[in-house]
């Protein structure tokens, strides 16, 4: 490596920092450190001539490293990083630290000691300057082409926008046609229209305007350029990295030739098989070839081969009139090629019959919302009609009973979100078909909290729609009546009711999906505690996975309506065109990299990994030794805190550039009270510390801050090496528990920390001087806090007495 | 800081002055009572509540939450409960209703509200080994109906039982307001 030439660039905030630190003390301490050959001083230097001054110095080749006092958090840093980078420097070999929020401002009240302090702070940066190594940039390939799973209304929304944006996209829809739930719903609150009606895509040349919005049966999605769309297909094999990966479909025979089908409906007249349609709520019968409404895309018939007597029979074939139906298909597996996948595999209803005392299942009149949705739909078995599936006469009476298997801990626990709505949207369009009907919503709380929802509450008030707050404890069966009798406490009246009822419909539970579990395990992405599938972050980052190439949107995470579906579609598409729109990947190396003479055998690392980075593969010698993917490391160091033989570091946070780094902080005193080394992560951690100085909250400047990308990266060596550095004390600071920006980062420190304060004890130093500390950006106050009861303790148990 | 202060919340909680809700949850049968969110199922599947409105278990837990420790512990209502389990069978937030109730009684008595027929049940216990006393009218209808004589209790080691499970020290005399 070539010798190192440091400049230090000194801002005193305009002089107002100099009122409380001693710039000339410092810059003549600075001038005599070694392989220092620029020392400046200036108001700033993260912007304008102040910059200038750093990228001349590094134009002209006067120095090869930078370290900067700025007094600015992380947005100093950026500009100065971007600004060496151009004038020629690799960006990491730039060290910039807050001498005004992590010194003066803190320690203003003790100047001199505050002096000192930023004299540590500078001989930390510079020897850790000096051990940096420059870093570079390696380049993925990414393949303009996305997968998407599941073919509801999200998936589709999903795909239409990939599509449009130029994306080759593959839509893979399970079952034999497109629509999804929402296809079953019929109609959607908040609009009441279809529940199928998207938005036009944008090659479709006929509609007027680019936001009028069509049928999906009706508005040319089929006929998207780059769109594939394949029914009655599953995914069943991924292989490759983000960027790149090979998906294996199966593709399920329909028997029925799609490019030759008319659906003329000859051959369902003449199939002589019948089954109750579960599609349809069994109110009606469906045949062997079917559709499953009049309005679908695919418009081809398909065969249920669990039922057909295919050879046997073969009635379908011989009526045919385009020769489209094809009983010798067999499955076939496809191939394709991309570069990201959305997961839209959406939820479906719970099945009530496990709820005993509501006996769905046992009397016929008992259905759920869906059921129900079938009867309301004019497509539907009934024609638009609100019967009695035991007699087919109109039902007069219905009771609505809300959470059905929700916010039950027996069951499902969460509130499913949309259920208040759909049965508020029930009810109206029952009232409003049929003014006479006699309509009751029992339920917990009614929760309408979407724009416009309290106004279907309103309105079904003013209809006449009658609620009573109160959970039904049973619902029974008066045989010699054929009557409904639900049980239920009127709250507010305190009084119990028997309610009578022709159709009892049950606001069922919205689950995850039934194949999400096998789905998840081919994607190797994870599903949260309830089974839905878990984004990387519910705030910010709702759409994507851990896994980057592996989208989530609608109901895959959680029960959504249509409209939050549209905009989970519509980010989950943005999401994976700015991954793929380059057409390739880059990425710096910030990553971890294994030293293979002392890497061997040992699985802590991969099985560590909170991206699946590491991989165990088989060198020369028979051993396996760990093998790290640029592209999915995130450089938290994780896996070097795991490490039993120090085998593994990141190259821009190496062993020697932390020694160097602790030793410098605790080299220089010049205070009376302990020297505490606080080890605080890159992200909320030393966020933390930012915040308590930008708010000038004060504590000690005995109190040295280093900063480390994930508490996760520390080893339990670490923490006797800064005792034996010089610290009194060490704070290890890390994210909330359950708040790690790298997953399980703070956890494993929390747990090193246990774990060095039982070794601390045998060597016969009081474990209370190591102390773990869990904080986000906002809570300065409880830094400096801590920072303050940290000092007080040492200061009680007195010098440390090493062995 | 995060454990320490941690510990010494807890600490304050337990030597502050307990709430009669804390007081429940720490009882065995008390534990689930703060997971009620008032839908009324078990009042709707209650056989008593349906023949009496002086029994209404939603109303127990309500008042309980509330902190309504003396209009819970004297009233009626805690000793009409039939520990059917119906409401705790469909509690859909899993909320041990009628061990509620158990903790709820337990509670009463160590504080005195005692309704009069169960300091008579305890003292027939203590002292004839019955809680209900054998009538002149029982004894002389069991042989027509071919039923043997009850048996005697056996009090000696009835009340060695009594006595292990500090039974006996209970102030039954004491009679609820």
């Amino acid at each position: 490596m070539k010798e190192a030439k440091i400049g230090v660039f000194l801002s005193d905030c305009g002089g107002e920092l100099a009122k409380i630190l001693n710039f000339d003390a410092i810059t003549s301490f600075v001038k005599q450190l070694s392989s220092v050959t620029l020392v400046a001083k200036g108001n700033e230097f993260w912007r304008g001539e102040g910059l200038k001054t750093i990228t001349d110095a590094v134009k002209t080749k006067k120095i090869n490293r930078v370290v900067v006092a700025e007094t600015l958090p992380k947005l100093s840093e950026v500009s100065i990083v971007k600004a060496a980078e151009k004038a020629g420097l690799n960006p990491y070999l730039v060290e910039v630290i807050d001498l005004k929020d992590h010194c003066g401002w803190p320690h203003r009240d003790t100047p001199s000691e505050a002096t000192e302090k930023a004299k540590a702070m500078l001989l930390a940066a510079i020897e850790r300057a000096k051990l940096l190594e420059p870093i570079d940039k390696v380049e993925f390939p990414a393949v303009k082409s996305v997968l998407v799973i599941g073919g509801g209304i999200a998936g589709m929304q999903a795909a239409e926008d990939l599509a449009d944006l130029g994306f080759k996209v593959h839509l893979v829809e399970k079952t034999p046609f497109l629509g999804g739930l929402a296809a079953r719903a019929g109609r959607f609150f908040p609009t009441d229209d279809c529940a199928i009606c998207i938005q036009s895509p944008a090659s479709d040349v006929k509609t007027v305007t680019h936001t009028s919005r069509k049928c999906v049966y009706r508005s040319g999605f089929s006929e998207i350029p780059n769109l594939n769309i394949m029914t009655n297909s599953k995914v069943v094999n991924v292989e490759g990295v983000p960027g790149n990966y090979k998906i294996t479909v199966e593709k399920k025979p329909r028997y029925v030739n799609e490019t030759k089908c008319v659906g003329c409906d000859l051959c369902a007249t003449v199939c002589p098989v019948e089954v109750p349609d579960e599609y349809n709520a069994k109110l009606k019968k469906r045949k062997a070839i079917y559709m499953n409404l009049p309005a679908v895309y695919p418009p081809v018939y398909v065969i249920d081969e669990s039922i057909c007597k295919f050879h046997e029979c073969a009635k379908c074939v011989k009526i045919c009139p385009t020769k489209a139906v094809e009983l010798d298909q067999k499955s076939e597996k496809i191939t394709l090629n991309v570069g990201g996948i959305i997961i839209a595999t959406g939820f479906q209803e719970y099945d009530p019959s496990v709820i005993k005392e509501y006996h769905y299942g046992e009397y016929p009149d008992i259905i759920t919302n869906l059921e129900l949705a079938r009867m309301i739909d004019s497509f539907g078995p009934t024609g638009g009609k609100i019967v009695r599936p035991s007699t087919k006469e109109p039902a007069k009476r219905i009771v609505i009973v809300q959470c059905v298997g929700s916010r039950d801990r027996r069951w499902n626990p969460w509130c499913s979100s949309i259920c208040c709505m759909i049965s508020l949207k029930h009810a109206t369009l029952i009232k409003s078909a049929h003014p006479d009907a006699d309509v009751t919503i029992c339920y917990i709380d009614i929760r309408t909290t979407g724009r416009e929802h309290e106004y279907y509450y309103e309105r079904a008030r003013d209809m006449g729609v009658k609620f009573v707050k109160g959970r039904p404890a049973e619902i029974s069966h008066d045989p010699e009546a054929n009557l409904l009798i639900v049980d239920v406490e009127d709250e507010i009246l305190h009084r119990l009711l028997e309610l009578e009822a022709d159709l009892v419909v049950l606001a069922t539970s919205m689950v995850p999906s039934e194949d999400a579990k096998e789905l998840a395990k081919i994607l190797s992405v994870e599903l949260d505690q309830d089974g839905f599938f878990k984004e990387y972050n519910a705030k910010l980052r709702p759409t994507e996975t851990k896994l980057k190439g592996v989208f989530l949107c609608g109901g895959a995470t959680f029960p959504k309506d249509a409209p939050t579906t549209s905009l989970h579609a519509h980010s989950a598409a943005v999401k994976a065109a700015k991954f793929l729109s380059a057409e390739k990947i880059v990425k710096d190396q910030r990553t971890a990299v294994v030293n293979e003479d002392y890497c061997g055998d040992c699985e802590f690392c991969p099985v560590t990994c909170p991206y699946g980075a590491i991989s165990l593969v088989s060198n020369d010698k028979e051993h396996f030794v760990a093998q790290v993917s640029d592209l999915l490391c995130e450089g938290c160091g994780i896996c070097v805190g795991t490490c039993p033989l120090n085998a593994i570091e990141l190259r821009h946070s190496r062993s020697n550039q932390m020694s160097a780094q602790m030793k410098g902080l605790l080299s220089v005193n010049g205070t009376a009270k302990p020297l505490i080394l606080a080890l605080c992560c890159s992200e909320c951690g030393h966020a933390a510390v930012d915040s308590s100085g930008m708010a000038m909250m004060q504590y000690p400047a005995n109190v040295r801050v280093m900063k480390v990308p994930c508490t996760g990266i520390l080893r339990v060596e670490q923490f006797l090496e800064a005792f034996k550095a010089g610290a009194q004390g060490v704070m290890v600071v890390g994210c909330k528990n359950d708040g790690c920006h790298y997953e399980v980062g703070s956890q494993k420190a929390q747990k090193k920390v246990d774990l060095a304060k039982v070794l601390l004890k045998e060597y016969g130093i009081e474990p209370e001087r190591l102390e773990m500390f869990h904080m986000v950006f906002i809570e300065g106050d409880k830094f400096a806090e801590a920072a303050q009861m940290m000092t007080e303790k040492l200061e009680k148990l007195g010098p440390l007495q090493l062995m | 800081m995060e454990g320490e202060s941690r510990m010494e919340h807890e600490k304050e909680r337990e030597t502050s002055e307990a709430t009669f809700t804390d007081e429940i949850r720490r009882r065995l049968g008390g534990e689930t009572i703060a997971l009620c969110y008032q839908c009324g199922t078990c009042a709707s599947s209650c056989p008593v509540a349906k023949v009496t409105e002086r029994y209404n278990p939603r109303d127990v837990i309500r008042l309980s939450l509330l902190e309504q420790k003396k209009e819970v512990l004297s009233g009626s209502a805690i000793w009409l409960c039939s520990s059917c389990y119906n409401c705790q069978e469909r509690c859909p937030q899993k909320v041990e209703i009628a061990d509620v109730i158990y903790a709820l009684r337990n509670i009463a008595i160590e504080e005195g509200y005692i309704p009069n027929i169960y300091s008579e049940f305890a003292n027939g216990l203590m002292n004839e080994g019955r809680i209900v006393p054998i009538s002149k009218f029982v004894e002389k209808k069991r042989p027509e109906y071919g039923l043997p004589q009850l048996r005697t209790a056996g009090l000696a080691a009835l009340k060695k039982i009594l006595a292990t499970t500090g039974f006996d020290k209970i102030q039954w005399k004491k009679e609820g307001p």
